[in-house]
C-alpha cells in the first residue's frame, strides 16, 4: 500500500527554504575560499610593487569583504537551517498526533511494552539531524563541487577533469567506502546497544531480586562482557574514522601539489599570470573544508533508519493487518482463568475507524468555536486581554510568555474549526475510511442537532464481540440494562472481558452480535459525542503539564472559574488547593508528580464532574492507593455522582454493597449477578470471596 | 576546563605523550607553512618547477608528519578514554548494586540506565576531545605567534591583539546567551514537553472529547516553541559568529597590511606568504574548542554526575566481610532478634522505624499490619538486607550483626514484593532465577505448585516463551505466581512478603492465598500487609504505627485487648457501611 514517507514530503513542502539554505551555505564556503584566494593574489600582486596602489585596491576591498561576509553568511545560514527544521518538526508532530488520535483508546493495549509514545516523539527530534547534519552539508558540497569544476573548466578542461576526479574521492569514494565498511558494524553496535539498554533496564528494575538472589556478581560479569563487545565495535569505528581523516588529508595534500604544479606549468608557458600561483594554492585549504566532512555526514545515515522505520510503521496501513493478526494470536492464547492480559483490549482499527467516521463533527466544532473566546481567557489574566480574545483577535499573550494551556483553542482557530477546515486527517490509506468525506459530512449535518442529554438509558442486548477472525469471543451474550441513575459494579479477573465491555459501551467496538444502545441509538454511531454522555475515571488518568485549573477545565472548556472552584470543592480538593501558594495556578508538573495518588484522582474527578455527563465509568480508580485513601476517595466519588449512572469496575468487594447490581464476569460471560444481599444468599462462592474483604466481623 | 582530568588514574604518561606529539605537530605546522611558502614564492619568481622538487618534498613530509601526529594523538586519547570510561562504569555498576533497589527507585530507573549507557559514552567523548586540545590550545598558538614575530612584527601584533578580543567577545556573548536561555528555561521545558505530554494523555483527551481539537493546540505550541527557540538561537549562534568574525577579520587585516607593506617595498614575498599561511593555523585550536564546546560540556556534566554516585555513601558494601560463616544456613532451631532497631532515611526527617524489638524463631509466621507509612515495608527491607539500620542490633543465632545485608543471609531469604519483577527472559529462566542450576523437571514441579501449569500450556512457546518487558506481559496474578514458583523451586527457609495480594482481583487473591499458605508450610514467614484476612493465619501479629510497634500478639489476644488491632478491624468495617 502506498504511504507517504517522513522525509521527502517535507523537502517538497519547504523547497524554497531549502534552496535558500543551500545557497547561503555555498556563499559561506565561497566567501571563505575567496578570502584566501584574494589574499594570495593581493600579496603576490603587491610583491610586484605596482606603481599605483590603486592597482591592488580591488583585491584589498575583496579581502575585507570576504573576511566579514563569511561570518555573517554562516550565521544567517545556520539560523535559516534551524528555522526550517523546526517548522518541519512542528508539522511532523501534528501529523504523528493525527495519525495516532483515531486509535487513542486502543494505543495503550497495543503498545504496552515500553513507552512507545515517548520514543516516537524522540524519533521526530532525531529526524531534525538528517537535515541539519547530512542533507544540508551534503547538498552544499555537491553544489560547490559543480561550481569549482565549472570554474576550473574555464581555465583548463583537462585540469578540471583531474580535479573533479580528486575531489570525487572526498565527495563520493570515501563516503561510499565509509558507509559500506561501517554500516554493518554500526548496525551491530546499535542492536547490541539497544539489547544492553533493555538488559540494564531489566536489571535496575529487578535490582531487589538480583540483590537477594546473591547473584549480582554473575550479572556484573555478564554485563561487562557485553560492554566489552560494544567497545570492540566502537574501537573499530573510531579507528576507521581516524584513518578516513588521514586519507582525507592526503587528498588535500594531493590537491595542493596538483594545484602547485599546474599553476607553475601554466605560468611557465605564459598562459597565466604568476600572481595567481599563491592564490590557487592557498584556496585549496578552505575549499577542502567543504568536502572533508561529507564522509562523516553520510556515515550517520544508518542511525536514522530505526526512527524512520518506526514512524513509517505507525503511519502505514499495514498496521491494521498487523493489529488484526496480533489480536488473533493473543486471543488464541487467551483462555479461562488468568488469561494473558494483552489479549484484552487488543484492538481492531477498522472498526474504530468506521465508527468514528459516523457522527457529527460539525456540531462539536461549532460549539468549540463559540466557546473559544471564553476558553481563551487564562484563569487570572486582566479582563481586557480576555475581551480581546473574545473579539476573535490573536491570543493576546505572547505565546512564549503565556503558560501554554492545553486545551485553549484560540478564537481565531475556533473560527476555522467552524468551517471544518482546520482538521487535516491523515487519510493515509486507511481502508476503514474509504467511505469518509461525503458520508461523514452528511452525518455531520445529521448529527448537528445533537444535544447533550441529561439522562441516558444504556441497554446491552445479547452482545458478543471478538477481536477479529476466529479468535475466541472476548464478550459473549451479555445483556445489561442501565437506566439513568443505576449503579453497577463489575468484577472479574484480568482477561475476563471487563475492558472489552467498557469499550463496547463507549462505542469503541461494534458488537459482532446483539446491540449496544444509548437512548435508542447504537453506541458506535454516537462517535465523537460519546464524551458528552459518558465520562471515564480510570486507574491512571493523565494530568497534563499545566496548571491545576487548566487540568480541571479540560472537562468543559467554557467553564467559568467559579464552576472550576465548585468542581474542585466537590472533589474535596479545596483545602489542598488553598494550601498551595499559587492556588489554582499551581502547575501540575509532568504527570502530576507534585500530588499524591489520591490527590491526582481527585483532580481527575473534578474534571469529570465538570464534564457533567449522565453516565460515569469508573475503571478501578482506587487501585494502588492505601486503604484509608481508597475508602475516602470512593466515598467522595459516590457522593458526588449521586443521580448519575455508574459503571464501576473494581477488584475488591468493599463498597459494592451499596450498588444496585454486582456483575461477576468470567470468560466474557456474566457468571453471577444480583445485589449484594442476593449474591450472599445465593452463591457460596460469593460468600467465600466476601469473607476475604470482611474477614473479621466485629460487634 | 579539564582540571579534573588531571586527577584521573594513569593520566601522566598520556599527558607526556600528548605534549611530545603536540610539540612535533606545532613544529611541522610551522615547517609546512615555511616550505610551502618557499615553493610558491620560488615558482612566482619564475624558477622552474623541477628545481623546487626538494622543497616540495619537504613540504609533503611536514604535512604528512602533522597528520600522523593527529592520528596518534587521537588514538592515544581514545584508548585512555576507553579505559577510564570502562573503569568508571564498573565502579558505577558496583555502586548501584550496593545502593540497592531503594536508591534506584528514588533516582528513577530511566535516569540511572541513561547515565550508565549514555553518560559513560559522553564522558569518553569528553576525554577524547579534550586531551589533545588541552595542550594544543596553549602550546600551538604561542609557538606559531613566536615564529610569526620573527618574520613580521606588525602581523604578530595584529594577531596578538585579536586573540584576547575574540575570547572576551566569545565569553560575553556566551554569558548573554546563557542568561537568556536560563530565563526561558521553564517556558522551554513546558513547550518542548507539551508534545510528549499530549501523546501520553491521548486516551484521557479522547475520554474528555478533546482529542480532535487538540491537534490545533499542538500546532500552535510547536509554533511558539519554534519562535522561542529561534530567539535563543539568534543569541547563542552569536558566540560562534564572534569567533568567525574576528578570525576572518584578523586574517584579512594581516593580508591587507602585508600587501601594503609589499607595495611600499618594506617587505618581500616569502615571509609575507608564510605569515598568511600561518594566520589561520594560529586560530585553529581556539576554533576547535568552540566547535566542541557543547560535547565537552555534556561529557563533563555526565562525568560529574557519575562521580557523585560513586562517591556517595552506600549503606552496604559488596565486599564486606560477613559475620556469618559462608556455609551458614537457617535451621529449624535458628532464631533472629531485633532490638532497639531504628531506621532514619534522610537527615532531618523523622525515623521510618523507631526502637523496634522483634523476635523471630524458625517456623514462625509473623503478620505485620498497619496503615501505609507505618513502617511495614521498611521493616521488611531491613530483614531482607536492603536497608542498614541506623541504630539498634540484629542478632542471628546469637551472633551480633551490624545489618542483614550479607550475601549468606540473603541466600536464606526469599522476597516477594507486591509486584515481583519479571525479567525479560523465558518463563523457565524466570522461575529458576534463584536457583539457576535447577532441571526442567524441577521447574515444572514448581510451576505446577504455583498454579501456573494451565498458563504454560496455553503459551505457544511453553516454558521457552519470552515473558517480561521484551516478551509477553503477564497479569498481576500471573506475575505473583511466577514469584511463588521461584519460591517453591529455591526452597529458601525464610520468606519475606510485602503486600503480596492487595492489588489483585478478589478471586485471584483468594486462589493465591491458598497457594501461599501451602508454600509457608515449615518456613519462617514475615508478611506485611493491610489486608486483614491474612491475620488469622499468622502465629504472631505485629501492629505498627508511625514506625513503632504498637502491639504484638495472636489474633485472638489482640481482638480481646480491643487496642490498635481492634481499631483497624473496626475501621475496615466502617468502610463497608
Amino acid at each position: 500500500m502506498r504511504q507517504e514517507g517522513w522525509l521527502k514530503p517535507y523537502i517538497k513542502a519547504h523547497l524554497g527554504r531549502f534552496i535558500l539554505i543551500i545557497f547561503l551555505g555555498v556563499l559561506t564556503a565561497a566567501a571563505a575560499s575567496m578570502l584566501m584566494f584574494t589574499s594570495g593574489y593581493l600579496i603576490s600582486k603587491s610583491a610586484l610593487r605596482p606603481e599605483n596602489i590603486l592597482l591592488v585596491y580591488v583585491p584589498i576591498v575583496g579581502v575585507r569583504t570576504f573576511g566579514i561576509s563569511r561570518a555573517v553568511l554562516h550565521y544567517v545560514e545556520r539560523l535559516a537551517g534551524h528555522d526550517a527544521v523546526l517548522r518541519i518538526v512542528s508539522r511532523m508532530r501534528v501529523r504523528l498526533y493525527n495519525t495516532l488520535e483515531p486509535d487513542a483508546l486502543s494505543l495503550r493495549s497495543q503498545y504496552r511494552t515500553g513507552d512507545i509514545l515517548g520514543v516516537l516523539a524522540e524519533d521526530i527530534e532525531q529526524l531534525q539531524n538528517v537535515y541539519l547534519r547530512t542533507a544540508f552539508p551534503g547538498a552544499i558540497a555537491v553544489v560547490m563541487y559543480a561550481a569549482v569544476i565549472a570554474a576550473l573548466g574555464r581555465f583548463d578542461g583537462a585540469f578540471a577533469l583531474m580535479t573533479a576526479g580528486l575531489l570525487l574521492i572526498l565527495l563520493g569514494v570515501l563516503p561510499c567506502v565509509s558507509l559500506l565498511m561501517t554500516a554493518r558494524t554500526q548496525e551491530r553496535m546499535k542492536q547490541e546497544r539497544s539489547r544492553l539498554y533493555q538488559k540494564l533496564t531489566d536489571a535496575v528494575m529487578g535490582l531487589g531480586t538480583w540483590v537477594i538472589s546473591g547473584r549480582t556478581r554473575d550479572f556484573l560479569a555478564s554485563y561487562e562482557a557485553d560492554e566489552a563487545r560494544i567497545t570492540r565495535a566502537d574501537r573499530t569505528l573510531k579507528r576507521w574514522a581516524r584513518i578516513r581523516a588521514l586519507l582525507g588529508q592526503l587528498v588535500v595534500l594531493g590537491g595542493v601539489l596538483l594545484m602547485m604544479s599546474w599553476s607553475a606549468g601554466k605560468t611557465a608557458d605564459g598562459s597565466m599570470s604568476g600572481t595567481l600561483i599563491a592564490a590557487f594554492v592557498l584556496v585549496v585549504f578552505p575549499l577542502m573544508d567543504v568536502f572533508l566532512p561529507v564522509s562523516e555526514a553520510v556515515e550517520k545515515l544508518p542511525r536514522y533508519r530505526n526512527s524512520l522505520d518506526r514512524l513509517n510503521e505507525i503511519s502505514s496501513a499495514g498496521r491494521e493487518e498487523a493489529a488484526w493478526t496480533a489480536g488473533r494470536a493473543e486471543a488464541t492464547a487467551t483462555g479461562p482463568g488468568e488469561a494473558v492480559v494483552s489479549a484484552e483490549g487488543a484492538d481492531t482499527f477498522g472498526v474504530a475507524d468506521a465508527t468514528e467516521a459516523v457522527g457529527g463533527v460539525g456540531a462539536t466544532e461549532a460549539t468549540e468555536a463559540s466557546d473559544a473566546a471564553e476558553a481563551a481567557r487564562p484563569a487570572h489574566k486582566p479582563p481586557r486581554a480576555a475581551e480581546a480574545a473574545r473579539q476573535g483577535y490573536e491570543r493576546p499573550v505572547a505565546a512564549v510568555a503565556a503558560p501554554p494551556a492545553h486545551e485553549r483553542p484560540g478564537a481565531a482557530r475556533g473560527a476555522s474549526a467552524l468551517a471544518g477546515a482546520g482538521f487535516v486527517k491523515p487519510i493515509a490509506a486507511r481502508p476503514g475510511l474509504e467511505r469518509p468525506r461525503a458520508a461523514r459530512e452528511a452525518s455531520a449535518l445529521a448529527g448537528a442537532g445533537f444535544v447533550k442529554p441529561t439522562a441516558a438509558h444504556i441497554r446491552l442486548d445479547q452482545v458478543s464481540f471478538s477481536y477479529g477472525g476466529n479468535a475466541e469471543a472476548a464478550v459473549r451474550g451479555i445483556t445489561l440494562d442501565i437506566p439513568q441513575g443505576r449503579r453497577i459494579a463489575v468484577i472479574g479477573r484480568s482477561g475476563a472481558g471487563k475492558s472489552t465491555l467498557l469499550g463496547l459501551i463507549q462505542g469503541a467496538f461494534t458488537p459482532d452480535a446483539g446491540a449496544v444502545r444509548i437512548n435508542g441509538v447504537a453506541a458506535g454511531e454516537l462517535g465523537d459525542h460519546i464524551p458528552e454522555v459518558i465520562s471515564v475515571l480510570n486507574q491512571r488518568p493523565h494530568l497534563f503539564d499545566t496548571s491545576v485549573a487548566n487540568n480541571i477545565r479540560l472537562g468543559r472548556s467554557e467553564a467559568s472559574n467559579e464552576e472550576i472552584c465548585q468542581a474542585a470543592e466537590q472533589a474535596q480538593l479545596a483545602a489542598l488547593i488553598a494550601s498551595l501558594s499559587a492556588g489554582y495556578d499551581t502547575p501540575m508538573r509532568e504527570t502530576g508528580q507534585r500530588f499524591s495518588g489520591g490527590e491526582r484522582q481527585r483532580v481527575a474527578l473534578a474534571r469529570i464532574l465538570l464534564q457533567d455527563t449522565p453516565v460515569v465509568i469508573l475503571d478501578e480508580p482506587a487501585v494502588g492507593l492505601d486503604p484509608r485513601t481508597e475508602r475516602e476517595l470512593m466515598r467522595t466519588i459516590m457522593e458526588t455522582t449521586t443521580g448519575k449512572s455508574l459503571i464501576w469496575v473494581t477488584h475488591h468487594l468493599a463498597g459494592t454493597e451499596q450498588m444496585d447490581e454486582i456483575i461477576f464476569m468470567e470468560d466474557g460471560r456474566i457468571e453471577m449477578r444480583g445485589t449484594h444481599e442476593e449474591l450472599m444468599e445465593r452463591y457460596p462462592r460469593y460468600r467465600k470471596l466476601y469473607q476475604l474483604d470482611r474477614p473479621i466481623p466485629v460487634q | 576546563m579539564g582540571r579534573e582530568l588531571l586527577g584521573l588514574r594513569g593520566i601522566r604518561p598520556v599527558m607526556a605523550a600528548m605534549a611530545g606529539l603536540t610539540l612535533i605537530q606545532t613544529l611541522s605546522i610551522i615547517l609546512q607553512a615555511k616550505w610551502l611558502a618557499e615553493t610558491v614564492s620560488a615558482l612566482f619568481a619564475g624558477e622552474p618547477l623541477q628545481e623546487q622538487y626538494g622543497t616540495a618534498v619537504l613540504f609533503l613530509c611536514a604535512f604528512t608528519v602533522r597528520q600522523i601526529t593527529v592520528y596518534f594523538q587521537q588514538s592515544i586519547a581514545a584508548k585512555f578514554a576507553e579505559l577510564t570510561g570502562a573503569r568508571m562504569r564498573s565502579q558505577l555498576m558496583n555502586k548501584l548494586f550496593e545502593l540497592g533497589p531503594r536508591y534506584a527507585g528514588k533516582e528513577g530507573t530511566g535516569n540511572l540506565v541513561t547515565l550508565v549507557l549514555e553518560g559513560v559514552t559522553k564522558f569518553r567523548t569528553y576525554i577524547e576531545l579534550l586531551l589533545p586540545r588541552m595542550l594544543a590550545g596553549g602550546f600551538t598558538p604561542v609557538l606559531i605567534l613566536g615564529f610569526i614575530y620573527t618574520l613580521d612584527t606588525s602581523s604578530g601584533i595584529i594577531l596578538t591583539v585579536t586573540m584576547p578580543i575574540l575570547i572576551v567577545f566569545m565569553i560575553l556573548v556566551g554569558l548573554a546567551a546563557r542568561k537568556q536561555t536560563e530565563g526561558q528555561l521553564k517556558t522551554y521545558k513546558v513547550l518542548s514537553n507539551h508534545f510528549v505530554d499530549s501523546l501520553r494523555g491521548l486516551e484521557t483527551l479522547k475520554f474528555l472529547g478533546r482529542s480532535r481539537t487538540h491537534s490545533q493546540s499542538i500546532e500552535r505550541v510547536s509554533g511558539s516553541y519554534r519562535t522561542a527557540t529561534m530567539k535563543t538561537l539568534r543569541t547563542a549562534f552569536l558566540s560562534s559568529f564572534a569567533l568567525d568574525f574576528f578570525t576572518m577579520l584578523s586574517v584579512a587585516s594581516v593580508a591587507v597590511s602585508l600587501g601594503l607593506r609589499l607595495v611600499n617595498g618594506n617587505m618581500v614575498l616569502l615571509p609575507a606568504l608564510t605569515v598568511l599561511i600561518l594566520a589561520p593555523e594560529y586560530f585553529l585550536p581556539v576554533r576547535m574548542v568552540g566547535a566542541d564546546f557543547h560535547a565537552t560540556l555534556d561529557g563533563k556534566e555526565a562525568g560529574e554526575a557519575m562521580q557523585a554516585i560513586i562517591n556517595s555513601h552506600s549503606s552496604e558494601e559488596l565486599n564486606e566481610k560477613g559475620v556469618l560463616e559462608p556455609g551458614y544456613s537457617w535451621s529449624d532451631r535458628s532464631s533472629l532478634a531485633l532490638s532497639g532497631l531504628s531506621v532514619t532515611h534522610e537527615e532531618g526527617a523523622g525515623p521510618s522505624l523507631e526502637g523496634v524489638d522483634l523476635r523471630l524463631t524458625a517456623g514462625m509466621k509473623i503478620g505485620i499490619i498497619g496503615e501505609s507509612g507505618a513502617g511495614k515495608s521498611t521493616l521488611i527491607d531491613v530483614l531482607g538486607g536492603f536497608l542498614r539500620p541506623s541504630a539498634g542490633t540484629v542478632e542471628v543465632d546469637g551472633r551480633m550483626m551490624p545489618s542483614l545485608s550479607e550475601t549468606v543471609w540473603r541466600n536464606q531469604t526469599m522476597y516477594i514484593p507486591q509486584q515481583p519483577y519479571i525479567f525479560s527472559s523465558t518463563l523457565e529462566d524466570n522461575v529458576k532465577f534463584y536457583s539457576p542450576g535447577a532441571s526442567l523437571d524441577e521447574v515444572k514441579q514448581a510451576v505446577e505448585a504455583a498454579g501456573l501449569g494451565p498458563v504454560v500450556e496455553r503459551l505457544p512457546g511453553g516454558y521457552k516463551e519470552m515473558i517480561g518487558g521484551g516478551g509477553r506481559r503477564l497479569s498481576g496474578g500471573q506475575e505473583q505466581r511466577v514469584a511463588l514458583a521461584r519460591a517453591f523451586l529455591s526452597d529458601r527457609p525464610v520468606i519475606l512478603l510485602d503486600e503480596p495480594t492487595a492489588h489483585l482481583d478478589i478471586e485471584t487473591e483468594y486462589e493465591l492465598k491458598a497457594m501461599m499458605l501451602e508454600l509457608f508450610e515449615g518456613k519462617t514467614v514475615v508478611l506485611a500487609t493491610h489486608r486483614l484476612h491474612w491475620m488469622p493465619d499468622m502465629d504472631v501479629i505485629v501492629v505498627m504505627d508511625h514506625g513503632r510497634v504498637e502491639e504484638v500478639g495472636t489474633h485472638e489476644e489482640l481482638l480481646m485487648k480491643q487496642g490498635a488491632y481492634y481499631g483497624l478491624v473496626k475501621e475496615q468495617e466502617e468502610g463497608a457501611a
